[in-house]
């Protein structure tokens, strides 16, 4: 870096050598002068032939010496030829892959070993680092470290379950090693390659500059691997059974053709069979239910046994909180909504409240609001109705809306709402419409893949109003294309909306043994969400949202063993990283032993697709042009060169630091000899 | 008269330094002083008796002599000689000089001199004679005057302009002398509190101007026992209160030089002041200043 009186560097520097020799030259002056009222009788007195600062005390002296000595050397050190006399040929830093695919074959440790090897075998003129790629890459070993400080760093470091960026690690590299000292700048990667991880953050700016990039290359483009991910749980009631569906996702990479799946629940094994995998398709989704007590927090896992290379991700774990009795507000003439929402019908499940038409104004100033709204929109024709079903929007909560009437004035309404009535269908008798397509991914028809709670392509439609809408999503398509069921996109709280009415005139649901769970897994999906999910991947931060109400100050997570971690909680928030390992996580509060919360800790299913590939592209767009770094190298280079020499002297630091002790001690010392004397 | 003995023993300067106010520390000097030169410090000095006249109706009972009326049957009225009736001039040097204090003195010579000025204040309102007051203010060009007067509240505003005062600045006193010779016009006695670290060329006139205009001039020089003696061993960096001035200077070398030079400042002034009349008391920090009230007195008693 050129010499510059612009250079903060500079200034600083100044300022740090000159302010604590001012301070002290301007006391020593202080304490050895006499404020007299008859200089005039002085005036021509001779001077004296010796110095009046005659060496008094040797201990003060020599501190201040060394203060002094310690200062300036501390500031010279870093441009005494002699100290860095040995010139640094290479820089070198490596990315160790940690994340949980690397685990194959044993990837990571053959990894860990080639590093911790090598790290022995680098020469004095060779600096070496090390970046950890893990969730957040973190620099274990930093190039100041010495090598047996570096070497146990490295093994100390053991395999997580995390999945890591590439790019995020390289990027950690590449800083590194713009502040290195090397002439040569290399970034060896030692990873298993995913392809997944190439192709994800591909465009990004080039961002590697002058760095020799080794990566090896995959040893097989496919490993064999079973993998459980996505486990789903739900609780459907079927008249007084309260079941829980649940469903995961088997993947199978390569040669498996067996494999024997074992679910738990509540410290009971659920299923325990083999499964041939031979004629099944690479992918499929397994499902199962089972009665559960709806009082008690479900926790469980699922394993698969087969032949695979990476056993990390043969289990998946999930959790699902008790049932909270929620309240819906019904707005409708339909009697089997009413029926359908009874006590009798959904007893400890929804409360349901029949909302008088005459009364709404009531029930608006009133600010009761349930849970979901249920109404059917020929009383929007109501501004009342209007004005409660956009305050449940607007609040957060959830609305079911079943267009059995459009006039003019509804007709406007739902515009807000983001739907237009295009008019009426009607089929004729006999030749209503089915339900063509369903998209059971979504939550409220995801129970329904599992025929045991009935078909839903049986139901029909006779009468509907054909609704554009620009900004929902159709869930449910009749045979003529149509959408009949959607959700709403455009408001706060969550807006479903059926083409029709509850009617035996217009559907035949209502008669269908699906209309109670569809009921209820609608009015479930509605309700406003717990903010706080309750599935994590490992080594994720996630901020716990409780009750307000809740009188705590800290938050404590367990596993089986005990305490694992503890976060304070501040109205009703508590920050708290995620373990590493996956498995069960109950969350209680101060020292009481309710618990308040179950996670779930899985890994990444990214991280179970072991797939790999080259760089390929990725690496060649993460690359600087060329004569982009042509033209910045003159200045820039030498100024990361000299900056990082000067921050990288941790002697330098340590000089300055003491220089400053010694002056300290020195002022404290003069100040006690002068009360003394 | 004078018992000197006592007063040493009865002056302790750590009580006057912990005294608050320069109230009570005018009262401790004063009544220290009048303890030890009568029983009764507030009788017989200041007033004298002088002769009878015939008791009339109206007249204050208390100043009826019972015994003559016990002897002879006669009311009579004793009549007091007021002492005097003079009008008195405190005048304070506030130049950065005074601000010294030496390492054996109880006292900066700035804070003697006020101690001095309100005991003596204090004194002569006790003796019913006005006080007043010439000092300079924050801009020296401008004084600050106090018209003598005899009532009990001139203490209490003499004391707050004293306590007001802050030593400051350079040479100062042949300004104060001049204000002082134009604001008193009539015959007055003056009180000069002073260090007098001047040239006494420069100050001479002023002195000359006030005794020409028949005013009577008392000296009060407060000296630190450091300008005294020079008792410096340690060479150290000198700078002038005043100026600012500095200077090394090896005292061993120095001191002899110094000392001849102070007694021929001192002879300087006493050959002034002796042409002029002029009483001059030397008060030093480091003793107590009955002997600068001791030597007021008497000097009083020798004016009248």
């Amino acid at each position: 870096m050129p010499f510059s009186f612009f250079n903060p560097w500079f200034w600083l520097g100044a300022l740090a050598i000159g302010a604590p020799i001012w301070l002290h030259l301007r006391r020593r002056r202080e304490t050895n002068l006499l404020r007299f009222s008859a200089l005039r009788f002085l005036d021509d007195n001779p001077e004296p032939r010796r110095s009046p600062m005659r060496l008094r005390d040797v201990l003060l002296f020599a501190a201040r010496a060394l203060a002094l000595l310690l200062v300036v050397a501390g500031f010279a050190w870093p441009y005494l030829p002699a100290v860095n006399r040995v010139p640094i040929r290479e820089s070198r830093v490596y990315v160790l892959d940690n994340t949980m695919s690397h685990q194959a074959n044993d990837g990571f440790v053959k990894d860990r070993q080639r590093v911790l090897s090598e790290i022995s075998a680098a020469g004095r003129d060779v600096q070496v680092a090390v970046v950890e790629l893990a969730a957040t890459p973190r620099v274990i070993v930093a190039f100041g470290d010495d090598r047996e400080t570096a070497r146990q760093r490295v093994e100390q470091t053991l395999p997580s379950h995390q999945r890591g960026s590439y790019l995020a690690a390289f990027r950690q590299a590449n800083s590194l090693l713009a502040n290195s000292l090397g002439e040569h700048k290399r970034l060896i990667f030692l990873g298993d390659n995913q392809e997944n991880q190439w192709h994800e953050n591909v465009n990004t700016p080039p961002f590697l500059r002058d760095v020799e990039v080794e990566i090896p290359k995959p040893e097989a483009q496919v490993l064999p691997n079973l993998s459980l991910s996505e486990p789903r749980v739900q609780r459907i009631f079927l008249g007084d059974k309260s079941l829980i569906n649940f469903t995961v996702k088997l993947s199978r990479v390569g040669q498996p053709e067996n494999a024997n799946i074992i679910l738990r629940a509540n410290g009971q094994v659920i299923f325990n069979r083999a499964v041939e995998l031979a004629k099944q398709p690479e992918s499929m989704m397994l499902q199962a239910q089972w009665e559960a007590d709806p009082m008690l927090w479900l926790k469980g896992d699922v394993t698969v046994e087969g032949a695979d290379v990476l056993p990390a991700d043969n289990k998946v774990f999930f959790s699902l909180p008790p049932v909270v009795e929620g309240k819906v507000a019904l707005l409708a003439q339909s009697p089997y909504l009413r029926l359908a929402l009874s006590r009798d019908i959904m007893r400890g499940q929804w409360d349901a409240r029949i909302l008088d038409p005459a009364k709404l104004t009531a029930e608006t100033d009133a600010g009761k609001d349930a849970d979901v709204l249920c109404l059917e929109s020929n009383y929007l024709q109501s501004s009342e109705a209007r004005k409660l079903l956009w305050r449940y929007l607007s609040n957060g909560r959830g609305v079911i809306l079943f267009v059995n009437r459009v006039t003019p004035t509804i007709n406007g309404y739902l515009r807000e709402l983001g739907f237009e009535s295009e008019g009426a269908v009607r089929t004729p008798a006999g030749n209503s419409e089915k339900f063509q397509f369903i998209l059971f991914n979504h939550p409220v028809f995801h129970p329904f893949l599992s025929p045991d709670y009935g078909n839903l392509t049986d139901i029909r439609v006779s009468q509907y109003y054909r609704l554009r809408a620009s900004e929902a999503m159709p869930l449910i398509f009749g045979e003529r294309g149509e959408g009949l069921f959607f959700q709403g996109g455009k408001s706060a709280g969550k807006l479903f909306v059926a083409a029709f009415g509850m009617e035996r005139d217009q559907t035949s649901w209502p008669v269908h043994q699906t209309f109670i769970p569809f009921l209820d897994l609608a009015l479930q999906t509605a309700r406003a969400e717990d903010p706080t999910p309750t599935t994590f991947e490992p080594g994720e931060m996630s901020i716990i949202q409780l009750p307000a109400s809740l009188n705590a100050r800290e938050v404590v997570l367990h596993d089986e063993r005990g305490e694992i971690a503890r976060a304070r909680l501040e109205q009703g928030k508590a920050q708290l990283r995620l373990p590493d390992m996956p498995g069960l996580y109950t969350l209680t509060c101060d020292q009481n032993d309710r618990v308040e919360k179950v996670f779930s800790v899985n890994p990444s299913p990214k991280e179970s697709q072991l797939t790999y590939a080259d760089s390929g592209d990725a690496l060649k767009l993460w690359r600087m042009n060329p004569a982009e770094v042509a033209k910045t190298k003159p200045s820039s280079a030498r100024t990361q060169v000299r900056v990082a020499g000067v921050l990288q002297q941790r002697l330098w630091w340590w000089m300055v630091l003491g220089g400053l002790a010694m002056l300290l001690a020195e002022m404290t010392l003069a100040a006690a000899a002068r009360r003394a004397a | 008269m004078l018992d000197t003995k006592t007063l040493s023993e009865r002056f302790e300067p750590k009580v006057l330094a912990a005294l608050e106010g320069l109230d009570l520390k005018a009262r401790y000097v004063m009544e220290g002083f009048l303890n030890g030169l009568h029983d009764s410090p507030f009788h017989g000095f200041s007033v004298e008796f002088s002769d009878y006249r015939n008791y009339q109706p109206g007249d204050d009972l208390r100043h009826l002599d019972w015994r003559l009326y016990a002897r002879n049957d006669r009311l009579c009225i004793k009549r007091y000689m007021q002492e005097t009736n003079v009008r008195f001039y405190v005048l304070c040097d506030t130049s950065a000089s005074m601000n010294y204090r030496g390492a054996t003195a109880w006292s900066s010579k700035f804070e003697c001199a006020k101690i001095l000025a309100a005991a003596l204040t204090w004194f002569l309102l006790r003796q019913n004679d006005a006080a007043g007051m010439v000092s300079l203010g924050k801009e020296s060009e401008t004084p600050e005057y106090i018209r003598p007067s005899q009532r009990p509240s001139q203490f209490g505003l003499m004391l707050r302009h004293l306590e007001a005062l802050r030593p400051a600045g350079g040479a100062c006193l042949s300004q104060l002398l001049q204000h002082a010779a134009r604001l008193v016009h009539r015959r007055s006695v003056i009180l000069f509190l002073s260090d007098l670290l001047e040239p006494s060329e420069d100050v001479a006139l002023g002195f000359k101007q006030l005794r020409f205009q028949g005013h009577e001039v008392m000296i009060f020089q407060v000296l630190d026992p450091d300008e005294l003696e020079f008792p410096f061993t340690e060479a150290k960096i000198f700078e002038d209160l005043e100026t600012g001035a500095r200077r090394i200077v090896a005292p061993q070398m120095a001191r002899e030089k110094y000392l001849s030079r102070f007694r021929a400042f001192m002879a300087e002034y006493e050959n002034l002041f002796r042409q002029l009349e002029m009483p001059h008391c030397v008060v030093r920090t480091d003793s107590n200043p009955w002997e600068a009230l001791a030597r007021f007195l008497a000097e009083r008693k020798r004016m009248h």
